[in-house]
């Protein structure tokens, strides 16, 4: 008990991810016979495996202090250019070829940005829409289709109860990412300039190379996504996918990562997508409306915002009472001691 | 960089040759050179009856943008939630009008709509909540509520009604619509330039610890701004629904209007007007021009032939050009934060 009480102390945002998605699941599997069994967990599994890629995005570059807003124009290009080139060449060569293209955007985004020394909501603002132009272009305009269906049929058989082999390359995504933050100097250099960047830069941490990994990955990430949903749908639109962007971010900031950067991890982004994923699951099963679902998406990330807002307020204020509290403790043992010299 | 810069500095070719690095001459005089070009090869471009058209295409992006422009210039950054405060706006004012308020009524409504929704937006940032997720959450919630609203249908509402005159009227040959745009720009301009409130937007994007040093805090002002900014894409709104007799939580998004989303298209216009993103610098004359000059190069483009997707790439180009060159600018000519 006591071990489990001190994790809860030093990991609280990651026991509040955990305490919110065991809410959202149980309120579902109580309100719903058919949420808690084994072919909704399938189906859950197959949605973890796009907004899971995008939370993971997501939290890489809150964690690095900065956001992609290209996110969903990027996930756009990689599943026109998937679905475009599956019927020449074959799914895993064209999905080679998407990943390649979006992972390429992703770092030249990242030098740019250390390079301009801008944040990256201004570039990624700008190409949101450049790939968004990108994808109508290579689209020609039109929703592009696959002539045989039957061909992406794989990446969606069932394995092992509840996975997937689109599902099982985002959790061994997932593993690899998790190693490659928290061992290696990278990636410890992502949360430094996420944290504290002026500091980091002053100790000889280059800008540079954190950033275009995170954007690398985050392209990588995002391209993945994408792709995973052309395939399985056989179709793609330029202009779809703007969805992810509100669904990612929410994700993100329920696994724990606050604005400022240099919080939060890949589990809580595993966590967080989860959570939104059985909201989201669990709405459909109570027939609700899509557009109900953006919502009640809002609404999370309003009141998450709030709280994490509200305890900054709060923290800051107690520190201004403490630093008031110890000069008036200061100021009186200074007089005291004075008092103590002049009369002895 | 503005035909306003240029007129008041006689010196200006030279010292801006002077300043500036070789890359971001070169980058300018290629993009004066197509536009030139494009220009004079386009069939039908230089006819008074063209211009209207463009100006008019200008105003209602225009209109959001010098709305947003006072939130950019305070330092919030930008509102992710422009195009769904527009969609719960319309939604608003069609359910209105067609419940026989009339027009006036339905304005007040609609306007006050959006002033709580400005507000609420304004709250969470004023107490530090960063800008871009706080309005990506409410753009969520703002979309959700239309949508439930209107259940996701199109409102319409019979004509005559009393609204014709804003959506489809004209005065001495001019477009309303055009009009109350000239007028909100001018007016937004004295408001920046002669108002104590003004000052004290540019002084808060400017230095926000000198803000508050001197008694203007964040807060009250990422309320007022966020205020402005949404009653301007509520009155674009309320236009477009005049225009149309009709609302539908989704006129706003990407199947309108040329070039994609309407939220990206206004931070678009405001950023190729070059103001500073970071705050405390530029004006909404600024974002006026860039509106005008974003349908300026769209209309060439039309008139050219082209489909929306290098329309959209043309857009996106100049936003990326126009953050480029600000950035690079910057660079060379301020010590580095």
């Amino acid at each position: 008990m006591t071990k489990l009480k001190n994790w809860i102390v030093s990991n609280p945002d990651l026991a509040f991810a955990i305490l919110l998605s065991g809410c959202v699941y149980g309120y579902f599997a109580m309100t719903n016979e058919f949420f808690a069994t084994h072919r909704t967990g399938f189906a859950i599994m197959e949605r973890f495996a796009v907004l899971g890629l995008v939370g993971l995005a997501l939290t890489l570059c809150i964690i690095a202090g900065e956001i992609d807003l290209s996110i969903g124009s990027n996930a756009a290009l990689a599943a026109v250019i998937t679905v475009r080139f599956t019927d020449s060449l074959g799914a895993p060569t064209s999905l080679m070829i998407a990943l390649i293209v979006s992972t390429t955007i992703g770092m030249i985004q990242g030098y740019f940005i250390a390079y301009l020394r801008i944040r990256a909501i201004v570039l990624t603002v700008g190409t949101l829409m450049l790939l968004r132009g990108v994808a109508l272009f290579a689209a020609e305009e039109k929703t592009v289709m696959l002539t045989d269906f039957r061909v992406p049929d794989f990446i969606s058989t069932k394995m092992l109860g509840y996975f997937s082999p689109a599902s099982l390359l985002v959790i061994a995504m997932f593993i690899l990412v998790a190693l490659f933050m928290n061992f290696t100097k990278y990636g410890r250099e992502i949360y430094a300039i996420g944290g504290a960047r002026k500091e980091a830069v002053a100790a000889g941490v280059s800008l540079k190379r954190p950033m275009i990994i995170v954007f690398a990955i985050s392209g990588l990430c995002a391209g993945l996504g994408g792709a995973i949903i052309g395939l399985r749908s056989g179709t793609a639109q330029a202009l779809g996918l703007q969805y992810v962007l509100l669904a990612g971010t929410v994700a993100a900031f329920i696994g724990g990562v606050s604005i400022l950067g240099g919080k939060g991890g890949v589990i809580g982004a595993a966590i967080g997508t989860l959570t939104v994923n059985f909201l989201n699951t669990g709405l459909v099963f109570n027939v609700t409306p899509a557009f109900m679902v953006q919502l009640y998406l809002g609404i999370l990330l309003i009141v998450v915002i709030m709280f994490q807002t509200g305890s900054r307020v709060f923290d800051d204020s107690q520190r201004r009472k403490q630093i008031l509290a110890d000069t008036d403790r200061m100021a009186k043992l200074l007089t005291a001691r004075r008092q103590r010299i002049r009369s002895g | 960089m503005t035909s306003a810069t240029t007129t008041s500095n006689p010196n200006f070719v030279q010292r801006f040759a002077r300043d500036h690095s070789p890359l971001v001459i070169a980058l300018v005089l290629i993009f004066m050179a197509v536009c030139i070009i494009g220009a004079a090869t386009a069939p039908n471009f230089l006819t008074v009856f063209n211009f209207k058209t463009i100006i008019r295409d200008a105003a209602i992006v225009g209109i959001m943008a010098i709305g947003l422009t006072f939130v950019t210039l305070s330092g919030n950054f930008f509102l992710l939630s422009m195009k769904e405060t527009a969609a719960l706006a319309i939604i608003a004012f069609a359910t209105c009008m067609a419940a026989g308020l009339g027009f006036p009524m339905s304005f007040l409504i609609t306007m006050a709509i959006a002033t709580v929704a400005g507000a609420v937006q304004g709250l969470l940032i004023g107490l530090g909540g960063n800008p871009i997720v706080v309005t990506l959450g409410a753009a969520g919630l703002f979309f959700g509520i239309g949508s439930w609203w209107s259940d996701n249908l199109v409102v319409s509402f019979r004509r005559p009604h009393g609204a014709e005159w804003l959506g489809t009227g004209s005065t001495f040959g001019l477009p309303n619509i055009t009009i109350a745009f000239v007028i909100i720009a001018i007016v937004a301009e004295l408001v920046l330039r002669k108002t104590s409130f003004g000052r004290q937007v540019y002084l808060i994007g400017a230095n926000r610890a000198a803000g508050r040093a001197t008694g203007h805090e964040n807060f009250a002002m990422a309320i007022k701004v966020c205020i402005i900014a949404s009653v301007c894409s509520a009155f674009v709104a309320v236009a477009f629904s005049a225009q149309v007799s009709s609302a539908h939580v989704n006129y706003f998004s990407s199947e309108f209007g040329s070039s994609g989303d309407m939220t990206i298209m206004v931070i678009a216009t405001v950023m190729v007007g070059g103001n500073s993103i970071m705050g405390g610098y530029g004006s909404t004359l600024r974002s006026s021009l860039g509106a005008v000059f974003i349908s300026t190069v769209d209309n060439m483009m039309v008139l050219h032939g082209f489909n929306s997707g290098p329309r959209v790439l043309a857009v996106g180009l100049m936003i990326v050009f126009s953050i480029m060159v600000f950035a690079l600018v910057r660079r060379g000519s301020r010590a580095e934060e």
